[in-house]
């Protein structure tokens, strides 16, 4: 699907995500623009399913920050304390050298660890912050609507619309800039609670939200499972009268009802039927052509990936590796983790299949990075790949 | 081909509150030696179940309705729980889904690794004497009776042949397993030498001195006589200096040293692995009843003086005799197999009747399971299944048969008791929150239709075999048979310690792909991730070196490239121990890349049947095709062909084909009769109303069509590049 649509609904920049010793996720950058499927590809304990938590904050990140739609939802400390660390062993470093500078230099240095300090505290404002910051702007906003139409209504009206006003304003002080990103796990069976009904599970994120009008639930509820192609009367059951596909259709339905923006979807497919993978994948891509949505798509299935995302980016231990349009990804792979990854997908072919070698991947032996160090760099317009320059060179000369 | 198993008939059903799921409805199919065979379906199609009934481990409220599942001339589903403790897991593996659940969380990866080979390296060893000598014993009785007819002196000089042949067999196989020892020592150093010299060089390694050690070690086990030997005591030297020179390497940062060990190490092994192999058969009659030592010559000269010695002096009279007494019982066979198909034929009446006569039943049983005994060729290396699954068959079903009068009874009173109550409460105008569950009534005619089939599928059994016996070639059935008598030799002389098995595991362990071996031994499962306890599970089913592993969907949790890695070690693993393989997925993917044959299962049958060309490329079912759509491959942009709808409550299976609802191509006929099996080529087979004669032509729906073409062209470009 074209994708015309230039605004940055999501913007993830040098996102460190550690568990003690453990670089589940390191230094990735990446954007989503409004209205694309985004893939994520990666083998199992690379970082792709981490990088998703971090964005809906499941997480309180270690470096680097998350903008959704220009907002700062999550940053981390880590960038600022490696200044801090940098700028006193700088300093250490220069006084000794020329100690007749030592006071002017100590200056320097604090006023360096000031400024990054002052930044790490704005950091972490925001991390804390972002979900009160907006819905005090949506408060503001309703009082900017409401309040001239209040001061000119009259009589029964202006009870009527005091009410519709005080309603809105309670769900406004609850409302969370991250319920707007929302998320479909991988176990349909696992990710449903078995005690509550499937009326409950999907209007869950509602009532938290603040509606409490049963009428207008319902309503959502009914149109929610109709939209995921399922009826009405399965409201009031539990999910384990639900065969797999069906349990997965709910989990949509659940994410769909709070009117995300973004939906990150962590391998929705991987645990169902063949048959029933196709039909979870042609409902999520008629929701998207439906909303406009824009998707995170995390998964292992790559031919499923390639279908359904209009860029791809490639992980291996908590780096991205590569990143491109997802035909560009497939025609012309240049990372060697990426070429040895798309030689082990399996097609539908026995002679093929029968003849398909396999490149395998030792990272040691594809680099020379004791020198020069890689970073991640554009090649050509879009696509880029984590490299050194010498690689750079390489690639590019590759593509032409 | 060699069958390995067969599943004739199975029918099982489970017992549910809600009525009788009828999971697997009726399927055969058969697995040769070395080839895998992929079932593919849906949930609930009834490919678990099969699975599972092959490996005996149902659950409780399944019910076996019909059917035999045959392997080496036993039916698994009637024999006891102590004789399949010996074939489960031993002759027969299986790879879970789920890696976590087929894993003890408090036992060490290590133990749970090496348990089972030292239990069962006794165990086994114990069989393979138990064969050796039975056969042997059967091949001097047969020899003897082809050969010497009454001459007392011919038949003492072949007495003594089979008792030297024990002898010197024995003495091969120690030679033999002192030379793998140390091949495989120095095979498997070189490329060790490979990835940790490497790393080395580029001074990128981690702590090293697990593998030093590993390599160390190696290079001295392969020092042995006729592996590295000109060399030994340099390489003893070599390894013994490797990890000194590494903890010297480690202060001064610098390695030169310990590389050019290592390198010399390679290039010794590399030198040894390339000599040509003595032949330790040869050698070991030689050095059983030659006075003389081994004349000093280079391998091939000694090997073919060793041939001529062992040929004169032996085997071609052993042979020569040996092929007699194997056509002697052939003959013998074939004569008791034609009174046995009399003997059966005269007897299938009794079976036929209205009522079953117990008395006559019994008697008849009887006449039937000896004279099927005297058929039974004692020289056949591959045991006719059949045959000697046929008496258990019938007398387990004449059981039932005649157990169900009484239980039927009882199901039935039971049953009229329970409805009475219920319809008590319910005159009363109260509502019992209970049900009335259906009687347990045992079908007595479906038990004697299971025994005419077993009868007439004995029957023509035995005409095949004799319409073909003039087709087989004794020299080669000969060889078999020394062949046969070697490898229970070595499986006799193979013992397993707890060193060996920890050698073992760790090779299973690199074998399967887990880096640091040593290290990961001695973790929990929980240290593992998905992936590598996958591994692990595999490298188990892989201890006991099964005839037959049977993996269902082994890498449906895994991502591509260890997906890829573990079907690339299965296809190995494979090829190098013929094994066998059952692979259960959905993935088609996956299908094309493993499978020589094909089974499609909906709703508890089988719909399609076929090599993997014929399923790919001629697939004739509509599920088949809907299957193959409704994925998208890397070059899909259109909408997917997803099957709508759900598969069929299998409690009220359709009366027609199961598939019609959901089916596009859905006739009339669908919806009323079962199809047969239409053959479409001797190796294709497909059960779908549509192939009939007077069904309209309907092709293969587009998108497979283009797959095909498109993968044509681009494996075209492939060739050219």
């Amino acid at each position: 699907m074209p994708n015309n649509n230039d605004e940055t609904l999501l913007r993830v920049e040098h996102l460190c995500q550690y568990f003690g010793s453990n670089k589940a996720v390191d230094d990735v950058s990446f954007e989503i623009k409004r209205g694309e499927v985004f893939g994520l590809v990666g083998e199992s304990g690379c970082g792709k399913t981490t990088t998703g938590r971090s964005i809906i904050k499941l997480y309180n990140i270690t470096g680097g920050d998350i903008y959704f739609k220009g907002v700062r939802i999550a940053a981390g400390k880590l960038t600022y304390q490696k200044a801090i660390a940098e700028a006193k062993e700088n300093y250490e470093k220069e006084s000794k050298a020329h100690p007749e500078k030592a006071a002017e230099l100590k200056a320097q240095m604090e006023e360096t660890i000031a400024q990054q300090k002052k930044l790490m505290a704005e950091a972490m404002h925001d991390q804390k912050n972002c979900d009160k910051e907006y819905s005090r702007q949506r408060v503001a906003e309703l009082n900017a609507k409401y309040q001239p139409l209040l001061e000119k209504a009259q009589g029964k009206e202006k009870e009527t619309l005091t009410a519709e006003y005080k309603n809105e304003l309670r769900k406004a002080k609850k409302t969370k800039l991250v319920t707007q990103i929302q998320m479909i796990f991988q176990d349909p069976i696992a990710s449903l609670d078995p005690r509550m009904t499937v009326k409950e599970i999907i209007s869950e994120g509602l009532v938290i939200q603040g509606e409490r009008d049963k009428k207008v639930i319902d309503e959502k509820v009914y149109e929610m499972l109709e939209l995921v192609g399922l009826v009405r009367e399965h409201a009031g059951r539990y999910p384990h009268e639900f065969s797999g596909g069906q349990r997965q259709r709910i989990g949509v339905a659940r994410s769909i009802i709070m009117n995300p923006e973004l939906i990150i979807a962590d391998e929705p497919v991987s645990a169902l039927d063949v048959s029933v993978q196709a039909q979870v994948i042609n409902l999520l891509n008629e929701l998207r052509e439906k909303f406009g949505l824009t998707i995170l798509f995390i998964a292992h299935d790559l031919s499923v990936v390639k279908y359904f995302s209009d860029r791809i980016g490639v992980m291996y231990y908590g780096k991205m590796v590569e990143l491109a349009s997802s035909d560009e990804l497939f025609r012309n792979p240049l990372h060697p983790y990426t070429r040895s990854l798309l030689s082990a997908i399996p097609l539908p072919d026995p002679i093929y299949e029968k003849n398909r070698k396999r490149i395998v991947y030792n990272p040691l032996a594809a680099h020379d990075y004791s020198v020069d160090k890689p970073s991640f760099r554009e090649v050509a317009p879009g696509h880029f790949v984590q490299c050194n320059d010498a690689e750079f060179e390489q690639y590019q000369k590759m593509l032409k | 081909m060699e069958t390995k198993l067969q599943v004739k008939n199975l029918r099982i059903s489970f017992r549910t509150n809600d009525g009788k799921v009828q999971a697997v409805r009726g399927i055969n199919f058969d697995l040769a030696k070395g080839e895998t065979l992929a079932i593919v379906g849906e949930s609930g199609s009834g490919k678990s179940v099969t699975s599972k009934a092959i490996l005996g481990i149902q659950a409780a409220n399944a019910i076996t309705e019909s059917g035999e599942i045959i392997y080496d001339g036993k039916d698994l589903l009637k024999i006891s729980e102590d004789e399949f403790h010996k074939i489960r897991g031993d002759k027969i593996a299986m790879i879970f889904q789920d890696p976590m659940s087929s894993l003890n969380p408090i036992v060490k990866i290590g133990k749970q690794l090496t348990e089972a080979m030292i239990l069962k390296g006794k165990a086994r060893q114990r069989e393979s004497r138990d064969n050796f000598n039975t056969y042997l014993k059967n091949l001097n009785k047969a020899m003897i009776e082809a050969n010497a007819k009454g001459d007392s002196a011919k038949a003492a000089e072949i007495n003594t042949m089979c008792k030297q042949f024990d002898k010197f067999e024995f003495k091969h196989t120690k030679l033999q397993a002192e030379y793998n020892n140390a091949f495989d020592a120095a095979k498997e150093v070189i490329p060790m030498i490979d990835t940790v010299g490497f790393e080395l060089e580029k001074k990128a390694a981690k702590d090293a001195t697990d593998r030093l050690d590993d390599i160390a070690k190696l290079a001295q086990y392969s020092v042995s006589e006729y592996v590295v030997k000109t060399h030994a005591e340099e390489m003893k030297r070599l390894s013994e200096s490797v990890l000194p020179q590494y903890k010297l390497g480690q202060k001064k940062g610098d390695y030169q040293e310990l590389i050019a060990t290592l390198y010399r190490i390679r290039d010794i092994a590399k030198e040894a692995v390339q000599k040509p192999v003595p032949n330790f058969f040869r050698m070991g009659y030689y050095l059983t009843f030659s006075d003389k030592p081994l004349p000093d010559m280079p391998v091939d000269q000694l090997n073919d003086y060793l041939r001529k010695y062992l040929d004169d002096n032996f085997m071609m009279s052993f042979i020569a005799k040996a092929k007699a007494a194997r056509e002697y019982t052939a003959r013998v066979s074939y004569d008791n197999m034609r009174t046995a198909v009399e003997t059966l034929r005269s007897n299938l009446p009794v079976f036929q009747k209205e009522k079953l006569d117990k008395k006559e039943v019994v008697a008849a049983s009887k006449e039937m399971a000896q004279a099927v005994a005297a058929a039974v060729d004692p020289l056949a290396i591959v045991k006719d299944g059949l045959s000697y699954t046929f008496a258990p068959s019938i007398k387990s079903e004449v059981g039932i048969y005649f157990g169900a009068i009484h239980k039927n009874a009882m199901a039935i009173r039971a049953y009229n008791k329970d409805k009475a109550k219920h319809d008590r409460l319910v005159a009363k105008g109260k509502k019992p929150d209970w049900e009335v569950a259906a009687a347990a009534v045992v079908d007595q005619e479906l038990v004697k239709q299971n025994i005419v089939n077993v009868i007439n599928r004995m029957i023509g059994h035995y005409e095949q075999l004799l319409a073909s016996a003039d087709q087989r070639n004794y020299d080669e059935e000969t060889v078999d048979s020394i062949d046969y008598l070697m490898e229970n030799a070595s499986g006799v002389v193979e013992k397993v310690t707890r060193r060996t098995a920890k050698e073992r595991a760790i090779r299973l362990m690199t074998e399967v792909g887990i880096a640091e071996p040593h290290k990961r031994y001695n973790q929990y499962p929980f240290e593992f991730s998905g992936g590598m306890r996958q591994r692990i599970v595999i490298a188990i089913a892989l201890a006991a070196n099964p005839d037959i592993l049977i993996c269902d969907e082994p890498t449906t949790a895994l991502d591509v490239t260890i997906q890829s890695q573990i079907l690339e070690l299965i296809n190995n693993l494979k090829k190098e121990r013929q094994l066998s393989v059952i692979f259960i997925t959905h993935d088609l993917g996956v299908v094309a890349n493993m499978a020589d044959r094909v089974a499609v299962m909906y709703a508890g049958k089988i719909v399609e049947y076929g090599t993997v060309d014929d399923i790919f490329y001629h697939a004739a079912h509509p599920y088949t095709w809907a299957l193959l759509s409704s994925m998208p491959d890397l070059d899909t942009n259109d909408k997917l062909d997803a099957i709508p709808g759900t598969p069929p409550n299998m409690i009220y299976p359709p009366v027609g084909d199961a598939f019609a609802p959901r089916n596009k191509y859905a006739m009339q006929i669908d919806f009323e009769k079962q199809p047969p099996m239409f053959k479409i080529t001797d190796s294709h087979y497909a059960a779908t109303w549509l192939l009939h004669p007077d069904a309209p032509k309907v092709e293969m729906p587009k998108v497979i069509r283009e797959r095909i073409a498109r993968m044509e062209k681009k494996r075209g470009e492939d060739h050219a590049e």
